[in-house]
């Protein structure tokens, strides 16, 4: 084939391209504007423009970027036709990008935006939208203060009965009674972990009564540092009670961290030791029917309690008794009776009003086509 | 002093690692980062006190000669061995997975098993219709159990087929998990989570000292 009909396909290709183009209205992008993304660390740019008419045969878009000085490099791949927005999240820190925008059609021509202006990113140094979170988190961190302290003033704070925690002293005189021990779990949840902060107060209330009882109390543990903080809290327990005598480093120690592992060495205490009450309290996964099944199947008394929703059913079938959710951390506070601990129960309450309040206040609205509180509470990211 | 730089150190992290979270400035996030990466270092060194407990603890019961010390012997040639592969051949090594994969995945798995049969005993205690809310649980349950299967609408379309509702056992089955299930467990979500703030609350400003090792001063 000859150049001259080489260059005629060509231009004849050409032709169509730009004449499809021009058939089907093929615009260019509009209102294309690139501005630093909001609410981040300065690693993104968000690119917005106008969405395309129906019938503008558009099928995708591209982004092109340039640094100051540099020629034009295309980030994301297409876009579908529909959208409207691209956050370009490849950016380095600290250099102005600007960017147009592409719409290409199903035959793949092309019409290009003008350059927007050049826009760097900049992180923020608060999120603006956290706002509503961050005053929630005041007030109801305002609400549990003013009760601490209201509760040092000495005023008689109500507590409701917690079945669970009334057991306590009963599995205790239990176990003391049949002359067996008593097995204490905290679960798998780390040192960090609020439930197995929760779980190691209550550990501490137990030891004290043991200390007392002079029943042996076991601890097997499932994290290292759980269990150093747990040996030196029995301890001081026991010291509290003017019983160090009575302590024995060798009942709480290291188990395994596998979870499955630690399920059965758990069991085979149980199988073994035939503990006359088994506390089961921190955060728990699967493996705790395992054990609760065990423990009710030699007899014991169980009183367990987790903060996982998941397991609170299968400790509710086999456990006597189970401290469901905030019970667990409500514990300490009804076990000591410090008024302290109790403010903050008190506080806790003033919270759950609130919410429930907005529950039933925005069931209401809703109900009657008013949806601002549910947009309020959607916008809380 | 022994208590208070411990007590000081968790307020101002505490109040730290919150407010990290309303700040998304890379510095900000960079401190967030560092404080985590700090405290998965300490965990190394915790673990090398639980291994001297273990050893310690299965070292007695083998002197004391307690009822199935021998179990303590097989603790000891377990470790042995999985240390001496190992340390010198890291984790990827052949027989190191070998090990693991033959011995303490299956081990694991058998383990787990054993759930489906607590769950079943668990579940005969829970749904004898001794009460009205036993009696309850166990119609949900079996409608529930119902709506999982297949053969489940096949029954509902025969069996009840003059209730004016097609695939009933799902359709009840999903909705009774959308509905009561879920707002039940929202309920005890909210109240954890308030739970959670109040006793985090006490451990910043020192109220809540467990963690120390002990409960007083």
């Amino acid at each position: 084939m000859s150049k001259i009909t080489q260059c005629l396909i060509a231009y004849l290709v050409l032709c169509l391209s730009i004449g499809t183009a021009f058939s089907q209205g093929l615009a260019p992008p509009s209102n294309v504007t690139a501005v630093d993304t909001p609410n981040d660390d300065g690693s993104s740019i968000t690119i917005k423009w106008d969405a395309a008419p129906e019938g503008s045969g558009i099928s995708g878009y591209q982004i092109l970027r340039r640094i100051a000085g540099s020629g034009l490099e295309e980030v994301g791949g297409l876009l579908p036709a529909g959208s409207t927005t691209y956050v370009d999240s490849t950016i380095e820190k600290g250099s102005a990008y600007t960017y147009i925008v592409r719409a290409v059609t199903e035959t793949e021509a092309t019409v290009e935006s003008g350059e927007t202006a050049p826009t760097k990113g900049t992180g923020e140094w608060f999120h603006m939208g956290k706002i509503p979170l961050f005053f929630g988190m005041v007030l109801f961190s305002v609400a549990i203060l003013w009760n601490l302290y209201d509760a040092r003033s000495g005023k008689e704070i109500f507590v409701r009965r917690i079945p669970g925690l009334e057991a306590v002293d009963e599995a205790l005189g239990r176990a003391t009674e049949m002359g067996r021990s008593i097995l204490y779990v905290l679960g798998l949840g780390p040192v960090d972990n609020v439930a197995t902060i929760a779980s190691m107060t209550i550990l501490g209330q137990v030891a004290r009564r043991t200390a007392d009882y002079e029943t042996p109390l076991l601890v097997p543990c499932n994290d290292p540092i759980v269990l150093n903080v747990v040996r030196e809290m029995v301890k001081t327990s026991y010291l509290d009670e003017g019983r160090p005598d009575a302590y024995n480093e060798e009942n709480i120690f290291f188990l395994t961290d596998s979870q499955f592992a630690y399920a059965a060495g758990v069991d085979g205490i149980m199988i073994r030791e035939k503990p006359a009450a088994i506390f089961l309290q921190g955060q728990f996964y699967a493996e705790s029917l395992i054990m609760a099944e065990t423990g009710n199947s030699i007899g014991a008394i169980q009183i367990a309690g987790t903060d996982s929703e998941h397991q609170l059913p299968f400790f509710i079938a086999a456990c006597d008794y189970t401290l469901i959710g905030e019970e667990l951390y409500a514990a300490t506070a009804y076990l000591s009776k410090d008024p302290m601990f109790l403010g903050s129960l008190k506080g806790q309450d003033w919270g759950k009003l609130v919410i429930f309040a907005a529950i039933v206040l925005g069931v209401i609205l809703e109900l009657s086509g008013v949806n601002w509180i549910t947009t309020l509470l959607q916008r809380v990211r | 002093m022994k208590r208070q730089v411990p007590l000081a150190l968790c307020f101002l992290f505490g109040i730290a690692m919150i407010l990290t979270q309303f700040s998304p400035h890379s510095y900000s996030q960079g401190v967030y980062r560092e404080v985590i990466n700090w405290s998965l270092i300490i965990n190394p060194f915790a673990l090398i006190l639980a291994v001297a407990t273990l050893i310690q603890t299965h070292i007695t019961r083998i002197q004391r000669r307690t009822e199935h010390w021998q179990y303590s012997l097989v603790v000891f040639v377990g470790m042995a061995v999985m240390v001496l592969i190992g340390i010198p051949f890291g984790p990827r090594n052949s027989y190191f997975e070998w090990l693991y994969n033959n011995l303490q995945v299956p081990m694991d798995a058998t383990m787990f098993s054993l759930l489906a049969f607590f769950i079943a005993s668990a579940a005969y205690r829970a749904f004898r219709a001794r009460t009205f809310e036993a009696t309850l649980l166990l119609i949900t349950a079996l409608i529930v159990m119902m709506g999982n299967v297949p053969v489940g609408d096949l029954i509902w379309n025969s069996v009840l087929s003059w209730i004016p509702m097609e695939d009933g056992a799902s359709k009840v089955r999903q909705w009774i998990l959308d509905i009561p299930n879920l707002a039940s467990r929202r309920g005890i979500i909210l109240g954890v989570s308030l739970g959670v703030i109040s006793q985090s609350i006490r451990i910043i400003l020192g109220i809540e000292r467990s963690y120390l090792g002990g409960g007083g001063d």
